[in-house]
């Protein structure tokens, strides 16, 4: 991450900061309400429960960045890179096993 | 070769299935009932996640975190600082928090 990052990079901490602190109690709750061996209204009110939780705590919620240009497309996610700085570190030997193909 | 099935009492399977669930501990659920199990026992993927950005050292974070026993020139931030004080004493600062609804610029807005 670049020291100037984006308003979107920060936005994707700040998601996966959220994940992490509210998982355990989404998973409980989850737990509850998907648990068919539970009383109805039980579960109903867990279900309720879990719609409280803001859209920064949900795991699907961080989408996997550029981690030096923070772009959203194009990410090679084995080494967390966009396109081009995926090409650029490998033309330069920085990632370990990567050589250009050509035959 | 195919084993004669039919040859055994469904009960006694399902005897069966109940002690092999008992020696290895597993919970026995022959109707296939949603426990919710699998979220429990699902590993918690926050603290992986949360580490995909490697961490940055800043100038700020470092005097921060250094207590005032070192400081470092922020000259980025001096330089931001100067850049408001300049703005400001030039009539061009950013305007007052409005105290209340009515302040806002967005009161008079048409929707």
């Amino acid at each position: 991450m670049p020291p100037n990052f984006s308003a979107r990079v920060l936005r994707d901490i700040k998601a996966r900061n959220g994940v992490k602190a509210n998982e355990v109690a989404r998973r409980a709750y989850l737990y509850v309400a998907r648990n068919q061996t539970l009383p109805p209204e039980v579960r109903y009110q867990a279900q309720l429960q879990l719609n409280t939780f803001g859209k920064y705590t949900r795991p699907t919620t961080p989408k996997n960045r550029c981690t030096e240009t923070g772009r959203g497309r194009g990410i090679i996610s084995e080494f967390g890179l966009c396109r081009f700085q995926f090409r650029t570190k490998a033309l330069a030997g920085q990632l370990a096993g990567v050589r250009k193909a050509s035959w | 070769m195919a084993a004669p099935v039919s040859a055994v009492n469904p009960s006694r399977l399902a005897a069966l299935t109940r002690l092999r669930c008992a020696v290895f501990q597993t919970s026995y659920n022959p109707t296939g009932v949603r426990t919710g199990a699998k979220y429990l026992r699902a590993r918690l993927r926050g603290p992986s996640m949360a580490e995909y950005y490697p961490p940055v050292l800043t100038v700020a974070k470092f005097n921060r975190m250094s207590h005032g026993e070192f400081k470092i020139d922020d000259r980025h931030e001096a330089q931001r600082l100067a850049d408001i004080e300049e703005a400001k004493r030039r009539g061009k600062g950013a305007p007052k928090k409005a105290k209340s609804a009515a302040d806002s610029r967005r009161a008079g807005r048409r929707r």
